[in-house]
């Protein structure tokens, strides 16, 4: 019996320890009044973002120390890193900060109250005016500015000027026959002309290129048109040539983006498509290529010309809350990374391009492949939006497999076509 | 009388404490999923917007998608490979090691050690070694003077799939070493009587060996059917379900639904993979017996 409550007693002495250590510890923290935002980031390991963004992520924690610390939780999958953020969405429990990509799939997310609006704040002191209007514009659905935008994705054709000379091309094809004349001069002297792939979740070479020939057929507005029109078609007509007659690797079938791209840097092909964000890594990576990389449009294959495939790559978010002091520290933060001179540093360090405006003085140093990716941009007659951008996810899953039965099975293009409807329904 | 009563009172108080936790987390994380999934399963929902009620539409969605077909058979073709090809292989080999050969115990851990190699990096090793580029089989080939065998293995329609279940069989380390250690509790007094009766080495596998780890070879081949319809990341990570639709699996199937937010079509896919699971295990049981672990143990 004595034995018992002396055991009884030692329980409750241990959970009144437990107790007051738990409330000791919520009195410090209350005390201490430190807010900390978890920020699940790609921007991590071996992207080329990830130095300046830790750098950057440092100096707020420095200067807000005992306030406000940002805390990055490392994901660099980036597949694996949508799913985490949707899962998270869909248990209504979004981390503080995070970053997803605009589309008609994700624009759900501005549905309810998950995200933060940050349309009152951007009014205030002119931080709206900082950001590009029309991707700010973009990124506001009925009057809700739920996410910031700020990684613009641009995606010029990228070409090897010195095997395009060794092949005897002096300048990069502006109609559908000089290009298909330059593929048989680069496969006469044992170079593949073009990166293709239909692997990863998006198949991302092989969507740009299929988006470049889109908007030569459909001008900017070809994405608002129905399946049935005949650009749809068209454009996959010379996709389907661009995976045959050795016109790409033979790998090019179920190749990932790593693959697609390997081949480029390894001057395999002479052809490729990606974003400035894999400046980096090509000049690190390629030098050699990187020096004899230049940019160019899509050649003329229908009714328009000098377009360029452009769309918001990525978009800030974070949670709702209805705690002031937790917004307060939200926005400071997002004000923090998306300011002129922060913007200004991750694109210097990384080649990316961004929403926020800001000006490059004499000192700065501009890649000079970032330089033609600008210059590229201004001279571009339009900018269309890619398919992942465009389209529900679904569609851009089946866009690789419809590329595999177009070429494997011989499908027309416009059983592609009817395959990529099929996937929207 | 009376103690008889409180010591059993009592034993059943032990026996409540005890399940308690067990009880919880399987209510938890069993049996909560399987009815949410379920009711999910009639729900149209985006994960983000609220849930809507929308009878069989997302079987009928299902059923109607060609891909969703090809998901079913793809998955009966894993898990007869299992069936087949895994588990024989398995059985082949532990066989051999239960000889106890020289190098015996090295074989043993090889064969078993892919299964401690995380998945992520044995399929690039195959994704690498499939490259119809830079490859080592159709490097191989080529220089034996089989170019004209060189395929895009992962690429092509005839192959993906086969390319994917060959990758797969690296894995019949972990059947090997469950029926290797059944075969090595056999007593060896059994082999040396069928010896002095004159019985050959195939036959003293056929007429003691097999009788005697009959239920763990179905053991064995009741977790490799298992995991067949399981079956994600080797066909995810290899193939993405291509080329043209010719390798997906209901497990990637789901994943897809859930990427493109059509959460009810992906719950339903959820609930047709455990009722699949539920007729092909039992359909095994059925055919081959009741084949209990603790059972096997004891023999």
């Amino acid at each position: 019996m004595r034995r018992n409550l002396l055991l009884g007693l030692l329980v409750v002495a241990l959970l009144a320890f437990s107790v007051s250590t738990l409330f000791a510890g919520a009195q410090r923290e209350a005390a201490e009044r430190e807010i900390v935002l978890t920020w699940p980031s790609i921007w991590v390991g071996q992207d080329s973002k990830a130095d300046v963004m830790e750098e950057i992520v440092n100096e707020f924690n420095q200067q807000h120390a005992g306030r406000i610390r940002v805390v990055v939780e490392p994901q660099p999958d980036y597949d694996g890193y949508e799913d985490t953020i949707r899962t998270r969405l869909a248990a209504r429990r979004p981390p503080d900060i995070f970053t997803f990509k605009l589309s008609p799939t994700t624009a759900v997310y501005y549905s309810g109250d998950l995200l933060m609006d940050f349309s009152a704040d951007l009014g205030r002191d002119g931080w709206g005016d900082t950001f590009n209007q029309g991707n700010l514009n973009a990124s506001t659905m009925g009057g809700a500015t739920k996410s910031l935008p700020y990684e613009i994705g641009f995606t010029p054709i990228w070409y090897n000027t010195e095997l395009f000379a060794r092949a005897g091309i002096d300048r990069f094809p502006q109609t559908m026959d000089e290009f298909w004349e330059a593929c048989e001069k680069l496969k006469a002297i044992g170079v593949v002309p073009t990166s293709q792939m239909t692997g990863g979740t998006n198949s991302w070479t092989s969507m740009l290129w299929y988006t470049h020939f889109l908007g030569s057929y459909g001008g900017p507005d070809v994405w608002e048109r129905a399946w049935d029109d005949r650009a749809f078609e068209q454009a996959a007509a010379i996709i389907k040539r661009l995976y045959s007659d050795g016109n790409t690797t033979r790998d090019a079938i179920g190749a990932d983006a790593g693959v697609s791209s390997g081949h480029y840097m390894n001057e395999r092909t002479a052809m490729f498509i990606n974003g400035a964000w894999f400046i980096g890594r090509i000049r690190d990576d390629a030098p050699d290529v990187y020096r004899a990389t230049e940019l160019a449009p899509a050649p003329k294959a229908g009714n328009y010309h000098g377009h360029q495939v452009g769309w918001l790559h990525t978009n800030l978010a974070a949670a709702h809350t209805d705690d002031p002091a937790r917004r307060e520290a939200v926005v400071t933060f997002m004000r923090h990374l998306t300011s002129p001179e922060n913007a200004k540093r991750v694109s210097l360090a990384a080649g990316s391009l961004l929403a926020v405006e800001f000006e490059l003085g004499p000192q700065d140093q501009l890649d000079p492949l970032q330089a033609k990716f600008i210059e590229a941009g201004n001279q571009a007659e339009f900018l269309i939006d890619h398919m992942e951008a465009s389209m529900p996810v679904d569609v851009v899953y089946e866009l690789g497999q419809a590329l595999g039965s177009m070429v494997l099975e011989d499908r027309s293009p416009r059983e592609f076509v009817q395959m990529l409807q099929a996937a929207e329904n | 009388m009376r103690n008889l009563s409180s010591k059993s009172n009592r034993n059943r108080k032990w026996i409540v404490l005890f399940l308690t936790p067990v009880g919880v987390l399987f209510v938890a994380f069993f049996l909560y999923p399987i009815v949410f999934v379920t009711i999910l399963s009639f729900m149209e929902w985006n994960g983000i917007e609220p849930m809507s009620f929308i009878g069989i539409g997302n079987f009928r969605y299902l059923f109607a998608d060609s891909v969703f077909r090809t998901s079913i058979q793809n998955n009966v073709i894993w898990a007869l490979s299992a069936a087949l090809l895994q588990i024989p292989l398995a059985l082949v080999i532990a066989l051999i090691l239960a000889r106890e050969p020289r190098g015996w115990r090295f074989f043993r851990t090889v064969y078993f050690l892919p299964n401690v190699i995380s998945l992520v990096a044995l399929a690039m090793m195959w994704t690498a070694l499939y490259n119809p580029e830079f490859g080592l089989i159709n490097h191989l080939l080529e220089r034996v003077g089989a170019d004209h065998m060189t395929r895009n293995w992962l690429g092509e329609i005839e192959t993906a799939l086969p390319a994917l279940i060959f990758s797969y069989q690296i894995y019949i380390g972990y059947f090997m070493v469950i029926i290797l250690a059944g075969t090595l509790s056999i007593p060896k007094s059994f082999y040396e009587a069928a010896m002095i009766d004159g019985a050959n080495v195939f036959q003293q596998e056929v007429h003691i060996t097999l009788p005697a780890i009959r239920g763990i070879i179905i053991t064995a081949g009741t977790l490799a059917v298992a995991f067949a319809l399981r079956q994600f990341e080797t066909t995810f990570l290899m193939t993405a379900g291509g080329p043209a639709n010719r390798t997906p699996v209901m497990g990637l199937y789901m994943y897809r639904r859930m990427a493109g937010l059509t959460y009810g079509r992906a719950a339903a896919t959820g609930v047709l993979i455990i009722v699949l699971g539920i007729v092909v295990l039992s359909a095994l049981q059925r055919v081959f017996g009741k084949a209990d672990a603790v059972e096997d143990a004891r023999q």
